[in-house]
């Protein structure tokens, strides 16, 4: 299998590495940086399990291949929370209850984070618009919406989105 | 041209397997220090069955629910549990919790007795205090629990429960199949384009008779994700099967409502407490997603006066029982 | 303190877990030496098993080990019901005389097909290896020799004589309802409605698929599954394995979503053998598509219900013929059907009733549980009737459904009476009560 070495930063750590050219990002994460976070639930990214954050963007890492990432930035579900502390949106899907059986959770959040990250004041048609690529079986997607809006609202000084 | 109409959908769903044995059990064990160590063999996919059963032991043991660590579903530590189904857990191994907690309780009880020279019927344990007549007394739960366990006297319990049914008569059906029922009325606003024959759900509300709720919160989030799931039966899914196989094996082409699909949902939380639950509760996991198709058809109907009898209510067949209705 | 217990909002014992990532789900579950594998599964829906050829892909480079049906050390190779093939949900607890294959109801589902396929999905073959692609390259160099049989797709037509035989009989099961006199009701009715109702097949999709990882010390035998219920797996391993119940040990992985499709086994008996011949750890993590094609689905019905009501708009009469298609085998099937004819009439009381209701054996996907297990299916026509009723006399939704709910004291279909905690009618109100602060759109019904 042809290999290739590539440069990142993966949350925030600068990092080499040599993959096979034809190995998704998913499981080069998965298996390769022993990072679980990051789920695969259908392989032809429909249902977001596996989204990360590649230089800004939400991305579903099943899509990739990974030596496509030389050169990027990857946030994934293990570099949101700084240690014991939590950021704001998993603390707040935690309130919310936005959480059932957690296997979309993970890119639920990454999806979340990347919209806030770019447009911090969101309408609720963005956020459901932002989420509507992470399936969740589960919640109905009420209470993942009020997670992402009580963040924006608190970010932006307690104000009500629109 | 887009019509609106409303419709309801209403659900009863007996709790536990129909006229079956299904027992499940629990074992706790009270600690030195007033922690909790709850074992059940129910599994916990998702809908949140450690938290509730959590919730029922510190309940019956007056103690915080951030003292209780659960084990669940784990067959070399866990006892029989059943399965996570027929919305069954939070009322058969809710029971079971309840019941091991009781037996560990009756320890720390007795001992409370003794120490306080207060008759039983008068003590309550609250808060992490006993509590003489319904005040709070100066005796900590954690140190009765120490004392206990300094003379060897073990604050241990197991608890089982197997909800009381009889089988169904082959010939007749007779019997009672449940030892409690829930039930649920879901009133749907729906808006169908009539020239494109799409169905857009726009509100639910959801009544839910629950028994007791556990966990208000927990118990919306089983309801709008029923409904959800049931909005997707009504209108979104369907597995296209021909000559015994699937055409759409994968989530590219078998739809699942995603973020905005969803209509507003204004749950109800109806608590008829049933006697036989742990204090009060039955089960709601299942019933979420019962009525609601049925809404949704009774809905469409309200909108365009044509009823559809097969599901999912598919633009296709919204257009062509139109066609029908201005041929006639 | 605050409340924690009862009535109290607060927050899931998982949740951190589960917001960092770091809850293990079965395919996050890594041990030393670990193997992967991969399952052969049929292409057509019902057909002889003639033969197996394995040497290829026993061969093939990082395979550790192929196995068939003959690597079972329980006896459980053969889907053949030997009794129960009509059977009522209690004597089917366990009906086997000798235990053959695996089912929650009936023991019917081979777990490796020896003899015959009867669906498109069925597991024939195993293979671990050391990665995941040699277990796929694996899998496609097993030879299969099969001979087709005429198959059978609609579970009415399985209903014939004649029709092709899934198992010895595709009835499986049939469940009666019979309450009071119905020919005497619809004799004296004032309004009789009849109408046909259908459903379709749904698949489960929760977002986590199947997996599981097996790894067998010599004595014990420990797994981590996405699982809805570990005791039940753990007799179906034990017996497939030949092993004492206590030697297999079942772990629950943090499980994403189930919904009643997690009942049924999936990878536990094939990571068993496959822990169990290899000695060495072995992961088995369904693709997709692979979830979606061997994993039980809700139960298609065909719903004939005829109902019969005074002038006033109360229902005096319910009969029904319910026809679920279980698919290839029974899984909580007979379970269903029993259920769908229990809840037919709704949360109404209804003094005659006339059910017989049919799950029957045909070579589609399995059908199942799934959260409602047959009764969302029986709402959908019990609902549509009431709605047809209440039109026909000029009464609201609301006032129909008022007239027939059940009461504490009212006696359901099967004779039982409910004593306490019938909500339905407060639901009923409340709900209609809340609906019309929504808006304009929601009508103003009388409420009493």
């Amino acid at each position: 299998m042809a290999k290739q070495t590539i440069k990142f930063f993966i949350n925030e750590i600068a990092a080499t590495a040599e993959v096979e050219t034809d190995k998704l990002l998913v499981d080069f994460l998965r298996e390769d940086l022993a990072m679980t976070g990051t789920k695969k639930g259908c392989g032809v990214g429909e249902c977001g399990a596996c989204t990360v954050i590649i230089d800004g963007r939400a991305v579903n890492s099943c899509m990739v291949l990974a030596a496509t990432i030389d050169g990027s930035s990857i946030t994934t579900i293990e570099g949101v929370n700084k240690g014991e502390q939590l950021h704001r949106l998993q603390q707040s899907f935690i309130d919310h209850g936005a959480v059932q059986c957690g296997f979309c959770t993970p890119g639920m959040i990454l999806s979340a984070k990347a919209l806030l990250d770019s447009n911090p004041k969101p309408t609720e048609q963005e956020i459901k618009t932002a989420l509507s690529g992470n399936l969740c079986r589960c919640t109905g997607y009420h209470k993942i919406v009020a997670a992402v809006t009580a963040v924006s609202e608190a970010d932006c000084g307690g104000e009500k989105n629109e | 041209m887009k019509k609106r109409g409303v419709g309801i959908g209403c659900m009863w769903y007996g709790i536990g397997n129909t006229g079956l044995p299904n027992p499940a059990s629990a074992f706790v064990e009270w600690l030195d220090d007033g922690s909790v160590n709850l074992m059940v063999g129910c599994a916990d996919i998702g809908q949140g069955s450690d938290t509730v059963l959590a919730q029922i032991v510190a309940e019956e043991l007056g103690v915080s629910f951030d003292q209780i660590v659960v084990t669940s579903a784990d067959t070399m530590i866990t006892p029989e549990g059943g399965a996570t189904s027929a919305s069954r857990q939070t009322y058969i191994s809710g029971n079971a919790a309840r019941l091991a907690a009781a037996e560990a309780k009756k320890v720390a009880l007795a001992e409370a007795v003794e120490k306080l020279s207060v008759p039983a019927e008068q003590l309550s344990f609250a808060d992490g205090y006993v509590y003489v007549s319904g005040c709070k007394s100066d005796l900590a739960l954690k140190d009765l629990i120490a004392c206990c366990r300094a003379k060897g006297k073990l604050t241990l319990g197991h608890g089982w429960f197997n909800p009381d049914t009889t089988g169904l008569d082959p010939e007749t059906g007779y019997g009672s199949p449940f030892g409690t029922y829930a039930f649920a009325t879901q009133i749907v606003e729906v808006e169908v384009d009539t020239a494109t024959g799409k169905i857009e759900v726009l509100k639910v509300v959801a009544a839910h008779d629950v028994g007791r709720a556990v966990n208000p919160d927990m118990v919306v989030g089983q309801i709008e994700g029923g409904t959800v799931m049931g909005l997707g039966y009504a209108t979104l899914e369907e597995l296209e099967i021909n000559q015994g196989k699937i055409k759409n094996p994968n989530l590219d082409t078998y739809l699942l409502a995603t973020s905005l699909d969803v209509p507003e949902i204004v749950s109800v939380i109806v608590e008829d407490q049933e006697p036989t639950g742990p204090f009060g509760a039955k089960g709601v996991g299942e019933p979420a997603l019962i009525p609601t198709a049925a809404a949704i058809a009774n809905a469409v109907y309200d909108a365009i006066g044509v009823r559809i009898y097969s599901l999912p209510i598919t633009p296709e067949k919204v257009l062509a029982a139109l066609d029908e209705k201005y041929e006639q | 303190m605050s409340n924690t217990g009862m009535g109290a909002s607060v927050a899931r014992k998982d949740a951190v877990k589960k917001v960092t990532g770091q809850a293990l789900f079965a395919a996050d579950i890594v041990r030393p030496g670990m193997l992967h594998a991969k399952v052969l599964r049929s292409t057509v829906p019902h057909a002889i098993l003639k033969a197996l050829d394995i040497s290829e892909a026993a061969a093939y480079p990082g395979v550790v080990k192929v196995l068939t049906a003959a690597d079972i050390p329980g006896p459980s190779g053969d889907g053949t019901l030997v009794k129960g093939e009509i059977c009522s949900d209690r004597d089917a607890c366990f009906p086997a005389v000798r235990p053959c294959g695996v089912g929650i109801i009936l023991k019917d589902e081979p777990v490796l097909v020896h003899d015959k396929i009867r669906r498109i999905g069925d597991a024939i073959a195993l293979v671990a290896a050391e990665t995941e692609q040699a277990a796929e390259a694996a899998i496609k160099l097993i030879k299969v020799s099969f001979q087709e049989l005429p198959a059978v797709f609609d579970p009415i037509e399985a209903m014939k004589p004649d029709a092709p035989q899934v198992h010895p009989n595709n009835i499986l099961t049939v469940r009666k309802i019979r309450k009071g006199d119905v020919e005497a009701a619809f004799a004296n009715a004032d309004v009789i409605l009849e109408n046909r109702y259908r459903t379709q097949s749904v698949e489960h999709a929760y977002i986590e698929p199947e997996a599981g990882v097996a790894e067998y010390d010599g004595s014990m035998l420990t797994l981590w599954v996405s699982t809805q219920n570990v005791h039940f797996d753990r007799k179906e391993v034990a017996r497939t394995m030949n092993m004492d119940v206590n030697k297999v040990r079942i772990i629950q992985a943090v499980t994403g979503g189930g919904f009643g499709g997690k009942l049924d086994i999936s990878v536990q008996c094939h990571l068993a053998l496959l822990a169990y011949h290899t000695r060495r750890p072995v992961k088995l993590v369904y693709s997709r598509e692979e979830s979606m094609v061997a994993s039980a689905k809700r139960h298609p019905y065909i719903i004939d219900y005829k109902t019969a009501a005074t002038k006033d708009g109360k229902w005096t009469a319910l009969k029904a013929t319910i026809i679920a298609d279980t698919g290839a085998y029974a899984s909580y099937g007979p379970g269903v059907i029993t259920r769908a004819a229990v809840h037919a009439t709704g949360p109404y009381e209804v003094p005659n009733v006339w059910i017989d209701a049919y799950a029957v054996y045909t070579n589609n996907p399995m059908a199942g549980a799934m959260r409602g297990f047959g009764v969302p299916q029986v709402a959908f026509a019990h609902e549509s009737q009431l709605d047809l009723l209440a039109e026909k006399l000029g009464l609201s939704p609301l006032a129909v459904r008022l007239k027939n709910v059940l009461v504490p004291g009212g006696i359901t279909a099967t004779g039982q009476v409910l004593k306490h905690s019938v909500g339905i009618k407060e639901t009923l109100l409340q709900a209609a009560q809340t609906a019309q602060k929504q808006g304009p759109n929601f009508p103003k019904w009388e409420v009493e």
